[in-house]
């Protein structure tokens, strides 16, 4: 545990030494904001609500969490460090481990920062406080979710553009392949890929982020919804462990 | 003891490994020479638990390096072929980090770092940016990260590249200082460093174990025929070349004649191979100048030291 903690530690210090920590949260609270205010029609309701934000920040995540995960271990790939770091007396596991935490205590740090949308709209009147709180754990298990999906991809590469772009593909297409599917077959080139995917639409509306994400936004957290996302984030990091076991394979 | 059992290791087809077999034993430090490519790191990184060999077995200190690799990892200090680290990270911060993970307690992590601090001379930049180090500092950094843990075996990886030429020496008295009761494999590619520091050596080529042993031992082995360079000049009139070289061809002292680029002015360069055992060749060469009535403007005794044996196995 200790080992965890300390690979934890530095990921997570060298997230702040880096500007790109610095760049992703500023425009993550500037869109929140703007959701929040102008889409959310703080000023002209005169009524705070955090629905939009709990309709949106998922999609957000989309682009937030694999520019969060990206460097993870392609970085460590990219500068040789990778090396050093297998042959301490570490196993496989307690790198993802410690990886993975430090992501997601980036993913609280940032959920954190936006403390301030609920406390606005606590201030504005006497809304549940049970909706919020189930929604921000909400966006924290989709956020986690991102991330095993992110530091999984980051492990296929020594490039971190590669690693934004693969990973933002595969939440994208969870998050997407239910809506997309629920509605009438598209007209155009989609049509192909509607009418393969159609075939096994209860597997792909099962497994859609969003599907499992709408039940946690209303406040309500079933078991389900647990092992949905306790299943797919297992599934991310056993990957991870063995593509980084991976070098082991060759020969 | 390090103990290495009929390496081979495949990259896809090629084959880096062919049967590498050796041992090292405690108190000895194994210079690992050979061209690039010749199978050093490859070797390295399979003692270090970087990765498998296809097949044969390797052990340091009777452990099996797959079956008890978390155990070895323990015992073993690494430092990786061109030394990568955290440039983000401060020196210090880099440092207290390996401790964590080598899991020496918090109450010792100060007392090792200012002790390798002061072993690979980094105090003067221990609070600086591992990016801002130069090539050499971030070496020391490497050597420094390697021994925090104080291990009894250390596999270095071209430990003094990028070194300058008082650092060089420094490391070298440092490696030989921690050899003498610890169990250590370097490679390099400087010849000389291997007389310098190690007391075993063996030469890798295409995957191969060309030689092996101490580098006096194998520079007796590989002792031959006595050779010298000699420049020849006339003593007085004309003299040409080709006729300096017809008179050494007659000698029965002289086994071979290569001639050599000359200076000009009528001096002429020759490399003369003696025969075996007849003494030293240098006497019988002045001599023989002397009675031919030319002038020796030089001679130099050509050795068969490291440097040819290396050229001459891995050509």
């Amino acid at each position: 545990m200790t080992k965890i903690l300390a690979i934890a530690k530095r990921e997570f210090r060298s997230y702040f030494n880096s500007p790109i920590a610095y760049i992703a949260i500023t425009v993550f609270l500037v869109i929140t904001g703007v959701l929040f205010f102008v889409q959310g029609k703080f000023f002209e309701q005169n009524e705070a609500s955090l629905r939009v934000l709990f309709q949106w920040v998922p999609v957000l995540f989309l682009a937030y969490i694999p520019a969060i995960s990206m460097r993870l271990l392609s970085e460590e790939k990219r500068s040789g460090t990778i090396e050093l770091l297998v042959t301490m007396p570490v196993t496989d596991w307690q790198i993802i481990w410690g990886k993975y935490l430090a992501g997601l205590a980036f993913l609280a740090v940032s959920l954190v920062m936006t403390l301030h949308f609920p406390l606005i709209v606590i201030a504005n009147g006497s809304p549940d406080i049970g909706p919020i709180i189930g929604g921000y754990v909400g966006l924290f298990l989709i956020g986690a979710l991102y991330l095993a999906v992110g530091l999984m991809s980051s492990t296929w590469t020594r490039n971190q553009i590669n690693a934004f772009i693969i990973s933002l593909m595969i939440c994208g297409f969870f998050y997407f392949v239910g809506d997309f599917l629920a509605g009438p077959p598209p007209q155009g080139r989609s049509r192909l890929l509607y009418l393969l995917l159609v075939n096994f639409k209860a597997v792909f509306e099962y497994t859609s982020f969003k599907y499992h994400f709408h039940n946690i936004e209303r406040g309500v957290i079933d078991t389900r919804n647990l092992v949905y996302f306790g299943t797919v984030v297992a599934f991310c990091l056993v990957v991870s462990a063995q593509s980084l076991a991976a070098r082991k394979w060759r020969g | 003891m390090i103990k290495v059992d009929n390496l081979v290791k495949y990259y896809d087809t090629f084959q880096a490994l062919k049967n590498v077999s050796f041992t090292v034993n405690k108190g000895e430090i194994l210079g690992f020479l050979g061209p690039n490519g010749a199978g050093k790191t490859t070797c390295m990184k399979i003692l270090t638990g970087y990765m498998p060999p296809t097949s044969g077995s390797a052990s340091i200190n009777g452990m099996d390096i797959r079956d008890d690799s978390l155990t070895v990892r323990q015992i073993l200090g690494y430092l990786p072929e061109s030394t990568p680290l955290y440039t983000d990270m401060m020196v210090g911060e880099f440092l207290a980090y390996v401790a964590a993970i080598r899991e020496i307690p918090d109450g010792d992590v100060k007392a090792r770092i200012t002790e390798v601090a002061k072993t690979c001379d980094l105090k003067a930049f221990i609070n600086k940016s591992i990016g801002q180090l130069s090539k050499g500092q971030r070496q020391r950094v490497g050597l420094a990260q390697a021994m925090i843990h104080r291990p009894q075996y250390l596999v270095l990886d071209e430990p003094t590249s990028g070194l300058d030429p008082n650092q060089i020496i420094e490391i070298r008295e440092l490696i030989r200082e921690l050899g003498k009761d610890r169990t250590i494999i370097l490679s390099t590619h400087n010849l000389p460093e291997v007389r310098a520091t190690c007391n075993k050596m063996l030469i890798i080529h295409e995957g191969k174990i060309v030689l092996h042993g101490s580098p006096e031992e194998l520079e007796e082995q590989h002792r031959q025929a006595p050779r010298v360079i000699v420049k020849i000049a006339s003593g007085n009139g004309e003299l040409k070349k080709t006729d300096v070289r017809k008179k050494l061809d007659q000698s029965t002292a002289f086994t071979r004649v290569v001639e050599k680029d000359d200076e000009g002015n009528g001096v002429f360069s020759f490399e003369i191979e003696g025969q075996k055992g007849e003494g030293d060749l240098r006497r019988v060469m002045f001599q023989y100048v002397v009675a031919q009535n030319w002038v020796l403007l030089e001679m130099r005794q050509q050795e068969m030291n490291i440097e040819n044996i290396f050229r001459q196995l891995t050509k």
